[in-house]
């Protein structure tokens, strides 16, 4: 079943003579617990994908779907539930809100959406203990190193009911171990039925997807399975 | 490490999220105010400071008088008598059987040996059911018996007595039981003695209750507190919550742009919390809660700090209201109100800033790029009509009631309140007229002038701010100019705090009400002696001397001065500058113009036209027509049309002070007579409370009267207050806007920096910025003062139409729209040279 489903996606930025095309045409279905990267050089509109992919922003045109409900007809209080029920979204650089605690930012999606404090809180500190994070529960972002802050904002993306998962460049900030963890923990949400989008620069990253699609600009220009015969897969997607 | 897929939550949530959202959001919010605090220290501080001002401002103002049961006790109705006769006691017994408890107070005025002071004999019960609140222990104990007195501590030190001394008093010997005094009034001097122990009473207060009974039907001489109070035309809470309304009108307007820095300063914060599946209001929460506790931090920080301050000054009032303070003698329901009023004005004030931020799209709030400046093109129309709207309101008021403005009270309301919306919508207009005049301009002007026209959020909120406070003093300015500068109905000060008026009473008819010394009403029950002029002089002399200063008889002439300015008439007593007058004040034969018949200090009195002497009538000839004044001051009325008026400024300044007299040439020329019944003690040094309250005391033993300087401000400390509050109103809004709107375009200062811009260039950004802020506000709330004070006066014939404009304060309009923007552009220069500490990127959270 597709949980996520673009179709013929335009967005174009400006108007007349100075209007810049991001997005031609593309066309995206991801099926639950698979994995898609997305691929491409700098301004051919990775982001960009990912944003109308996640609520974030509108497209010019086309239309996007969501576990079977199209986001056109949505209003923008619908989308934010979207947000906070359905569609987690991992950041590069993490996006976590100064302020809060780890489990708290973990929590917030459910606080947010009606959850009482104790038991969104009771939820947070599960997600972190899962991604190995309980000792850190009670820290500020700021207090936290990079790869912790990744893994708590995984964790705040997987947190509750969650069946999309969209990752734009989630190792970019990190160094190799750090980014094949995080990769690591994607998996997993995707073998638990969640499908996932994933952008990234790292081709070995990008072979643990099921499917990769490269991006120049602003057209999908290929599709490619990896074989996960190759021994340097094998690993990950066992 | 591995991951499992949570359990599936309940899915009967509100969709919006309901309290627990509202919760994290609000919870989010306060971490947030507790993080960046210091960013929003300075729109704490007004709040703070506003309402800290208003706490102790309506705390003076209100126990700064007597207090409202002064002379009453606990009791709601008060008779007095000049007597205890049978009369009395027959009064005091119809009074006991209708009303049951009546507390009676008895008193014999005595004299202090060797003193012009007095002090009284009383009997009171200090258990009384009444008068508990005019009497308390300060040591020792109240008098059980015959033989036993108390006395305030001035009766002590007077005859020197101490607790368990013995003194004679009331022809009987008696041991001092203790120290008393009279919280109600500290100037108050007695000895008390146990009920029936007066033998000789000169007054006797009854205390009573007469709930719901019509004062008229007890009787012409009973009195309420509520009755005496309803003299006050004046309430001093509701002067306080005005100021406290117009105050955080200012706070709220220059917070506005304070929160919206904020907001900016959050935006990706914001943008984050989107992207978690906030809603709109979810985010217009964070903001508003902000402002909230803002208010509510502000609200009680300025409650502790008007508390603080009002717990130091509190003795210092006393002493100088003679009265006893209770510690939280609090207008409480103004702390209530300004509390209120500081967290609903900073909720207002984050309101807006929290709409505009749910209109930045989510990616770009994620970015931390603001929105760029939308090109609004402002009309100034709005602004415009409001302004007309609000002069032909004031017009209206002012043409009331037959020219006079006294019934135009609504309309006067609406006008000056339509001012301020006027203001501020044209505000946004003269910042981008300013930038268009400033296109020539070198590159760090022409750039300040551009950003506060693109940046008007931030800028016009602070523009209008002070403009609106510019606006109130300039009001002031004028109408005390238009007031002050009308040389016939003089206003101000009576007199110099060094000199007191004192004036022979005419003897009051039997049965004329007048307050007696303990400050209630008494009932004069019997005619009186009139004494001698001779008697009189002695005794003016005699306080006079027990004071220390100089004696000055004030002739007055059976004649005066008549004549209509600008709309009023001849206002003022006029004396004879006998030679030990003009001695007086140093004012030397020599120095006369032998012709004058007036010498006055009024300013500008010479140069008025269509004044009359009536020498003939004692000036109560009537004021001439403005124009038929000559048909009616002639010469075989007894008028002389144009007397010759020269100008002295030695003569003083008091409107109760020989500021105009006759010169003895006139007297002699128009056979005027005069007689002396008022009399100038003028000291070397300023009289103290206690030196005017002997004087008081001594004056009541005679048929004098003491008059003393009273509070009425002269023009100059109308102007100079005014003055003063419209600068530090304006360089307070530019001391919180300059720093948020230059913040703003911080990015725009780094580039220039990068791009080789000196620190000059910074700190000409910096100053115009300051300059051009504050000069605007001035220039626009001076023509909003002077489009109020003009449809206000043009159809006000009372107080001289348009042409009472003329006094323009000059220096203090100079100093508002000169001095201030430059001392906001000098020292924002001052302080704009430090290089931006993120030159090269932007802090990432």
């Amino acid at each position: 079943m597709s949980l996520l489903e673009l179709h013929q996606i335009s967005k174009s930025y400006g108007e007349g003579p100075t209007a810049v095309r991001a997005l031609a045409e593309i066309d995206l279905s991801v099926d639950e617990g698979h994995l898609v990267a997305i691929m491409g050089p700098s301004g051919s509109g990775k982001s960009t994908l990912l944003t109308i992919a996640g609520s974030l922003e509108e497209p010019t045109s086309g239309e996007v779907a969501i576990d079977g409900a199209s986001l056109r007809a949505m209003s923008r209080n619908d989308k934010a539930r979207l947000r906070r029920r359905t569609i987690g979204y991992v950041f590069q650089d993490f996006n976590l809100l100064p302020g809060l605690t780890a489990a708290e930012n973990v929590a917030l999606p459910l606080e947010l959406d009606g959850v009482s404090a104790r038991k969104a809180h009771q939820a947070g500190l599960a997600a972190l203990e899962q991604l190995g994070l309980a000792d850190r529960a009670g820290r500020y972002p700021d207090q936290l190193s990079g790869g912790e802050r990744q893994r708590v904002a995984i964790a705040r993306s997987v947190v509750g009911e969650r069946k999309v998962l969209l990752a734009d460049e989630p190792s970019g900030a990190l160094d190799s171990t750090n980014g094949e963890a995080v990769m690591r923990m994607i998996l997993d949400a995707c073998k638990r039925g969640v499908a996932a989008v994933v952008v990234t620069h790292d081709a070995h990253l990008a072979s643990w997807a099921d499917r990769v699609i490269f991006l120049r600009d602003g057209r999908a220009v290929d599709h490619v399975a990896p074989d996960l015969s190759d021994s340097s897969l094998a690993t990950p997607r066992a | 490490m591995t991951t499992a897929v949570l359990a599936p939550l309940a899915d009967a949530r509100p969709a919006d999220g309901g309290a627990p959202a509202r919760r994290a959001v609000v919870r989010w919010a306060w971490r947030l105010f507790r993080r960046e605090w210091r960013q929003q220290f300075l729109i704490l501080a007004l709040i703070a400071v506003a309402v800290a001002a208003t706490i102790v401002g309506s705390a003076v103002a209100t126990n700064d008088p007597q207090p409202a049961n002064f002379g009453f006790g606990t009791a709601r109705d008060a008779v007095s008598f000049t007597t205890h006769d049978a009369h009395t006691a027959s009064v005091i017994a119809s009074l006991e059987h209708r009303f049951g408890r009546v507390e009676l107070i008895e008193y014999e005025t005595q004299s202090i040996p060797g003193s012009i002071n007095t002090y009284q004999l009383r009997s009171q019960d200090p258990h009384g059911p009444f008068g508990g609140p005019m009497l308390s222990l300060v040591s020792g104990h109240f008098p059980s018996g015959a033989d036993q007195v108390a006395v305030t501590s001035g009766v002590a030190s007077a005859f020197h007595l101490r607790v368990g001394a013995t003194w004679r008093v009331g022809g009987v010997e008696r041991q001092v039981a203790g120290i008393v005094e009279n919280p109600q009034s500290l100037l108050d001097e007695f000895a008390l003695v146990t009920p029936g122990q007066v033998k000789n009473p000169t007054g006797v207060t009854a205390l009573f209750d007469a709930p719901r009974v019509a004062l008229s039907s007890i009787g012409n001489h009973a009195q309420t507190p509520a009755s005496v109070a309803q003299s006050n035309p004046f309430n001093p809470e509701t002067i306080s919550l005005a100021a406290l309304v117009l105050g955080m009108l200012l706070i709220a307007l220059v917070s506005v742009g304070g929160f919206t820095v904020l907001a900016q300063r959050r935006l990706r914060s914001i943008g984050m919390l989107e992207s978690t599946g906030a809603t709109d209001r979810h985010v217009r929460l964070v903001i508003s809660a902000n402002g909230t506790v803002v208010g509510v931090v502000g609200a009680i920080l300025g409650f502790v700090l008007g508390l603080v301050v009002w717990l130091a000054y509190r003795p210092s009032l006393e002493q100088s209201s003679h009265h006893v303070i209770g510690v939280l003698s609090l207008s409480w329901a103004v702390v209530v109100a300004a509390m209120v009023l500081a967290v609903v004005a900073a909720f207002i004030a984050a309101s807006r800033p929290a709409r505009a931020i749910t209109k930045v799209p989510i990616v770009q709030a994620l970015s931390g790029r603001p929105a760029a400046p939308r090109q609004i093109h402002r009309s100034a129309l709005p602004g415009i009509v409001l302004l007309v709207l609000a002069f032909l309101l004031l017009g209206v008021s002012g043409g009331t009631n037959h020219g006079n403005g006294s019934g135009g009270a609504p309309e006067l309301l609406f006008g000056l309140v339509l001012l301020v919306p006027g203001l501020i919508l044209l505000a946004p207009f003269f910042l981008s007229l300013t930038a268009r005049l400033g296109r020539g301009a070198p590159i760090a002007t022409r750039l300040a002038l551009r950003d506060l026209a693109r940046y008007r959020a931030r800028s016009g909120s602070a523009l209008a701010a002070i403009s609106v406070g510019v606006l109130v003093a300039v009001i002031v300015m004028l109408a005390a100019a238009s007031r002050y500068g009308n040389v016939l109905d003089y206003a101000g000060p009576n007199l110099s705090s060094n000199q007191l008026a004192v004036h022979a009473n005419t003897p009051p008819p039997a049965g004329t009400i007048e307050r007696g010394p303990n400050g209630n009403q008494v009932v004069q029950q019997s005619t009186t002696t009139p004494e001698t002029p001779t008697e009189l002089a002695t005794n003016a002399a005699s306080i006079a001397r027990a004071l220390g200063a100089q004696l000055i008889a004030l002739e007055t002439p059976n004649a005066g001065l008549t004549g209509t300015h600008l709309g009023r008439q001849w206002n003022g007593a006029i004396y004879v500058a006998t030679p030990q007058l003009l001695r007086a004040f140093g004012i030397k034969p020599s120095e006369i113009d032998p012709n004058a018949d007036i010498l006055s200090s009024r300013p500008g009195l010479s140069g008025v036209s269509g004044l009359g002497f009536d020498y003939a009538s004692g000036g109560k000839y009537g004021p001439p027509q403005s124009n038929q004044s000559n048909q009616r001051c002639t010469a075989a009325a007894g008028c002389l049309a144009h007397p010759v008026i020269q100008e002295v400024g030695a003569l003083p300044l008091g409107t109760s002070a020989p500021n105009t007299v006759i010169t003895e040439h006139a007297m002699r020329e128009f056979h005027i007579t005069a007689s002396t019944t008022n009399w100038l003690v003028q000291g070397s040094q300023p009289f103290t409370a206690a030196q005017i309250s002997g004087a008081e005391l001594a004056a009541s033993t005679s048929q004098l009267s003491v008059e003393a300087k009273n509070d009425a401000p002269s023009s100059t400390a109308v102007t100079t207050w005014a003055t003063i509050f419209g600068i530090v109103i304006a360089l307070g809004v530019l001391g919180m806007s300059v720093g948020l709107v230059r913040s703003e375009t911080a990015s725009d200062l780094r580039t220039l920096a990068a791009t080789g811009a000196s620190s000059n260039t910074r700190r000409t950004l910096t100053a115009v910025t300051a300059g051009a802020l504050g000069f605007l506000g001035a220039l626009l709330g001076v023509v909003g003062g002077y489009i109020a004070m003009i449809g206000w006066l043009r159809s006000n014939s009372l107080n001289g139409g348009i042409a009472a404009l003329g006094n323009i304060p000059i220096a203090d309009l100079l100093l508002i729209l000169i001095g201030m923007p430059a001392f906001a552009a000098v020292v924002g220069w001052l302080f704009a040279g430090r290089e931006p500490a993120a030159m090269a990127h932007q802090a990432i959270e």
